[in-house]
């Protein structure tokens, strides 16, 4: 194993190497720090064009300059991006958390998404609910991000925010909409033609109930959940969560789940006033979800039971979305008053930038402010990745699900649930162990696209930047970082895929 | 309790509809929080494609528009380009007058509304401390290269040493120092120098470089030293001066030490996020003429054209200046509410012929027949479609674009007509086929004439423009052909004169400054890489040099191009096309002028609409 490692890490530092001068050739060829000299008609150009050669080296050799360069880079100096005179590790430091909490919520969101829709795609195959996600995953895969944009710009942002002004929709519109929602899930769930007809009355009634309630208590202009809501939706989430993860028979995961539920929405009205009374910041709001993971896991535990595991789980999970239920909460407490403030002027849906300029306000109207920035980008993210995941998840749960062990595990008798989430589901994911790794790493150097559109000062901005101010010494620097996590991803994805399947075994 | 399956499903069923259709609810006791603290400042949002990045635009680092436009509303100055690019002073700056014209003496007098935000006043040490850096006459140390590695030999003492990383070709005239007299400074020119009113302007607060150079707290003792530094030559202090003047006003974000970002005019910056925003306040202190029409502007940055329209009709800037193309242009004219103006900016397009390579326009091809290449000359100029590319390719981004005919001069500029008048290109407006032929017929040179036409193949627009040509071009017997690209157009303009004939691209006029063009036209000067060589030229721009008199320059100027004309260098196309648009109900009186600093001048005949029309 160890020299397995040591293997695949002298390669990846070779084939680094190799990209490296490569690159620094490549970028040199392309860019030219004379340009904008050449358009320049004082007497005194022979002087700048001579004050910027000597400045750049542009003399030496390039080859000789790539060893100076890479010997900078070994003593840790990234060098500095002569035009603006900005030091480049401070740039790049600056780019890499900016790309980080773009790409961290897309990546997320779009594997749970992907994931869950091409596990269901699979299991319903041929059906029309597969076909129709196919057909979406496609249309989705085939579109360019930059386009995506343009149209989420138009439509998320501008669209949206015109619909804020006034946010009412007429009754046939409500009934259309609502009726598709309920055909969505009928597809989805199927079954025999009393349960698509309940399925489908269901689905119907409460999406139109909700989008009743929320054009008649004008609920855009003032959004809450409030503790009400939160009992609600946790409640089910808790009977759904149970059902998928341990079965309803195991009461003891059904009860945590419920319990979890009870806790947190006692806890709602205390904490409204713990909000209010600290100065909350991230670092908080990261230990009270560990907190409320841990207080979920604490009542599985309590419980007890031959496999309190299972219940510890679904408790810890429930916890979790109740404590995000209660942040977005507060979160949407602040709205009115963000959106009715000068800065933002009634459309809080942005479409460049990270934030928006003079906004002030505490630390929820900051968190808000993020979010209405993030919520074009990530989605267009999203858009894209999601269909490349659907795809993946469904072929191989596919896969999985044709496999013996799947009919050796029905033929012994166990429910089709434990058959589908604890043998096929899990075993679907060990491809998905290889893929994610490299995609969440590329991502880091990969926005560019979206980055540069919605302005965004991550990564891929920087690289774009640099590249047109023919600014080598960031654009290296990004190359370099990109290719390393490139390799380091390889790697670990080989390494996992040995750990996650013990079919594979690593003969070194 | 039973629970069975199918209601397990029904309530998952119902759990992710909930969730599905934007979680709903709504307690209704809607504690809107009005303490969340958030600012109530009105503001202007200009979009602006590159961030600041000195305060400094007077080095050669920091000049640049993108902080020169920022400058703009935080410096006042002596004299500013109104309108109709008049240079016209700023009295409640400061004034200055010619006190001689031989020696050229200049004296410029601070006025006391002149001051810096942080209450110090702005005064002759300021123009002092800029002129050491723009002369040259301390730069006393210059880097040495290995011949080997190509690194600096002398880092440690070019850091030490006094290098200021400017260069003036006016003030380097300047060659005694200043005399400072109570609140003025005269300035003595060697020799009479042509541009001497935009020579040098204030720049950096002495007091501060002073401070952060010298390590002396008091304002007035800081700057007092910075003077005596100056005028006694002191080396070592000088040093110091240098590297806060090169390096301490260079930064991306908002700087811990606020005299980094002092203002002399009507904004004074109050926050800077890197990459993101530049937010600039009326600055209470300024006591001069030009005081801020709105309260607070903020100068949003945004690369993409496209994304400056949306985000100029979602509200989130209010003036944008995008670079234009016909589609920015269609998605910008279509916006309720929204004003458009098209406009010109500095760049001008237009083609110069290749003297000295051996091709058709070069007399030794003839056998030094200086006639028989004019006459191709002429004949290839005529056949140039330049109202037909401005129909084609600019009135779709501009409907008032026109025929640049100066070579020297910005139209609009109050000197332009009467150059146009006297240089006579006018003559080149419309294509002459037929005169052409003839041309051609009397110099007796055989058709077809090949002519290797340097462009940029990447520039669509310059591609289309060479069609154009080629086309029109070839009605007359020449073929015009593509250059074998070198390197690139730009190092192949001046390092492979062998590959083309003709030139096609564009120069950038920054200034109305008079001797700008000496650099193209003078006999082998920087930027004459054609071989032009016509002595009645070189001794004009020997007279415009030192001519201080406008009326008289403008004569020069003229004649200076008269013989570019006669002796058929080559002619000027257009000037570039730039879209301004701007929401009317934010703000009003917006007048982009030309040359820098295109959209914000005129800031303050800048209103704010009112806000209760926008969309």
């Amino acid at each position: 194993m160890l020299t397995f490692i040591t293997r695949r890490l002298l390669a990846g530092i070779a084939t680094l190497f190799v990209a490296i001068f490569m690159m620094y050739l490549l970028v040199d060829l392309a860019i030219d720090p004379l340009a904008d000299l050449q358009e320049y008609r004082g007497a005194d150009k022979a002087a700048k064009i001579a004050a910027r050669e000597d400045m750049l080296n542009l003399d030496t050799n390039v080859v000789v300059r790539f060893f100076q360069w890479l010997g900078h880079v070994f003593q840790g100096d990234f060098g500095v991006a002569w035009r603006s005179g900005q030091d480049v590790g401070t740039l790049v430091s600056h780019a890499i958390g900016s790309t980080l909490q773009l790409v961290t919520a897309a990546t997320v969101l779009s594997l749970i998404l992907g994931v869950s829709v091409g596990i269901v795609s699979a299991l319903r195959q041929y059906a029309t609910f597969d076909y129709l996600i196919i057909f979406l995953s496609f249309l989705l895969y085939s579109l360019p991000s930059f386009w995506v944009a343009v149209l989420l710009k138009q439509w998320g942002a501008i669209g949206f925010n015109d619909f804020l002004a006034d946010p009412n929709l007429s009754i046939p519109v409500l009934i259309v909409v609502a009726a598709l929602m309920g055909l969505l899930w009928v597809l989805a769930i199927g079954g025999s033609v009393t349960r698509r007809l309940q399925t489908f009355g269901l689905a119907f009634a409460a999406t139109l109930g909700v989008m009743l309630y929320v054009q008649l208590t004008d609920w855009w202009a003032d959004p809450q959940l409030g503790p009400v809501l939160i009992a609600i939706t946790g409640v089910g989430f808790a009977f759904a969560l149970t059902a998928v993860s341990a079965g309803l028979r195991n009461r003891r995961a059904l009860y945590t789940a419920l319990a979890t539920v009870a806790i947190g929405v006692a806890l709602y009205y205390p904490l409204q006033g713990f909000f209010d009374s600290v100065a909350p910041s991230h670092l908080m709001m990261f230990g009270l979800a560990i907190v409320a993971i841990g207080v979920g896991v604490l009542v599985g535990f309590l419980f007890r039971g031959p496999d309190w595991g299972v219940s510890a789980r679904t408790g810890g999970i429930t916890a979790f979305v109740i404590a995000a239920m209660i942040y977005i909460d507060r979160v949407m407490q602040v709205w009115p008053a963000y959106v009715n403030s000068n800065a933002i002027g009634g459309r809080p849906i942005a479409t460049f930038g990270d934030r928006t300029p003079n906004l002030g306000g505490n630390y929820w109207v900051q968190v808000l402010d993020q979010y209405t920035h993030l919520l074009l980008p990530t989605l267009t993210l999203i858009l894209v990745a999601f269909a490349g995941y659907t795809r993946y998840s469904r072929s191989s749960m596919l896969e999985v699900m044709s496999q013996d062990y799947i009919r050796t595990a029905r033929a012994k008798g166990l429910s089709e649930r434990t058959v589908i989430m604890r043998h096929g589901f899990r075993n679907s994911l060990i491809p998905l162990a290889t893929i994610v790794p490299i995609d969440v790493i590329t991502l880091i150097g990969g926005a560019v696209v979206t980055e540069r559109i919605f302005n965004r000062p991550g990564m891929g901005a920087l690289f774009l930047n640099s590249l047109q101010e023919a600014e080598i010494e960031p654009v290296m620097a990004y190359l370099l970082i990109t290719a390393a996590l490139a390799i380091i991803a390889n790697i670990v994805a080989d390494l996992i895929y040995a750990a996650l399947d013990p079919r594979i075994r690593v003969n070194a | 309790m039973k629970i069975s399956r199918k209601s397990a499903a029904v309530a998952a069923v119902a759990a992710s509809a909930l969730a599905l259709s934007a979680c709903a609810g709504g307690s209704g006791d809607g504690n809107s929080d009005d303490g969340a603290g958030i600012n109530d400042s009105e503001s202007v949002n200009i979009a602006w494609n590159q961030p600041f990045y000195s305060y400094n635009g007077n080095s050669m680092t920091g000049n640049a528009t993108a902080n020169n436009v920022v400058l703009y509303l935080m410096r006042a100055g002596f004299n500013y380009y109104d309108e109709d690019l008049n240079l016209v002073q700023d009295e409640s700056y400061g004034t200055y007058e010619k006190v001689s014209d031989d020696p050229l003496t200049i004296k410029y007098t601070y006025a006391d509304t002149a001051g810096w935000s942080d209450d110090v006043a702005a005064g002759p040490a300021d123009l002092l401390l800029e002129w050491v850096a723009q002369t040259g006459k301390y730069n006393n140390i210059e880097p040495v290269y290995d011949e080997e590695t190509g690194e600096v030999t002398n880092q440690a003492e070019v850091d030490a040493g006094v290098y200021f990383d400017a260069s003036s070709p006016g003030i380097s005239l300047v060659t005694d120092v200043p005399v400072i007299e109570d609140n003025s400074i005269t300035f003595t020119y060697s020799k009479p120098f042509a541009d001497w009113e935009t020579a040098i302007s204030p720049n950096l607060p002495a007091h501060v470089v002073g401070q952060r150079a010298l390590g002396i707290e008091d304002a007035t003792e800081a700057s007092d030293a910075v003077v005596k530094a100056i005028q006694d030559g002191d080396v070592a202090s000088l040093q110091k001066i240098a590297n806060v003047w090169n390096k301490d006003f260079n930064y991306a974000e908002l700087p811990d030490d606020e005299n980094l970002y002092l203002s002399s005019g009507a904004y004074v910056m109050t926050d800077f996020v890197k990459d993101q925003y530049v937010t600039l306040k009326a600055n209470e202190k300024y006591k001069g003429e030009h005081k801020a029409g709105i309260d607070q502007v903020t100068i949003r940055y945004n690369g993409d054209p496209m994304g400056q329209v949306q985000a100029l009709q979602n509200g989130e800037v209010d003036l944008i200046n995008p670079q234009s193309t016909a589609d920015i242009l269609s998605a910008v004219s279509a916006l309720d509410g929204v004003k458009v103006e098209s406009a010109t900016e500095g760049t001008y397009e237009h083609v110069d012929l290749q003297f000295s390579n051996g091709g058709p326009f070069d007399p030794n091809t003839y056998g030094g027949d200086a006639e028989k290449a004019k006459k191709v000359r002429q004949a290839f100029l005529k056949t140039i479609p330049r109202q037909q590319i401005i129909d084609n390719l600019i009135k779709p981004l501009n409907p008032d674009a026109e025929i640049r005919n100066s070579y020297t001069t910005v139209p609009g500029s109050p000197a332009y007509d009467d150059i146009v008048a006297a240089n006579g290109q006018s003559q080149y407006d419309e294509v002459d086929i037929e005169g052409a032929k003839a041309l051609l017929a009397e110099a007796g040179v055989t058709s077809p004439v090949s002519v290797r036409l340097l462009f940029d193949p990447n520039n669509t627009r310059r591609v289309n423009q060479a069609q154009l040509i080629t086309e029109s071009a070839a009605l007359a017997g020449f073929t015009v052909a593509p250059y074998q690209v070198q390197t690139d157009w730009g190092t192949d303009l001046s390092n492979a004169k062998s590959f083309y004939d003709a030139a096609l691209f564009g120069w950038q006029s920054t200034s109305t400054a008079v001797t700008e063009s000496d650099a193209n036209y003078r006999t082998d000067a920087t930027n004459n890489h054609y071989g032009y060589s016509n002595p009645e030229v070189d001794e004009l721009f020997n007279q415009l040099q030192t001519e201080t008199d406008p009326a008289e320059q403008t004569r020069l100027l003229g004649e200076v191009e008269k013989h570019l004309v006669d002796d058929a260098f080559g002619v000027t196309i257009f000037q570039f096309p730039g879209v301004t648009a701007w929401n009317e109900s934010k703000i009003s009186g917006v007048k982009p002028l030309t040359i820098a600093p295109g959209i914000f001048y005129g800031f303050w005949d800048w209103k704010t609409g009112n806000a209760e029309a926008s969309k």
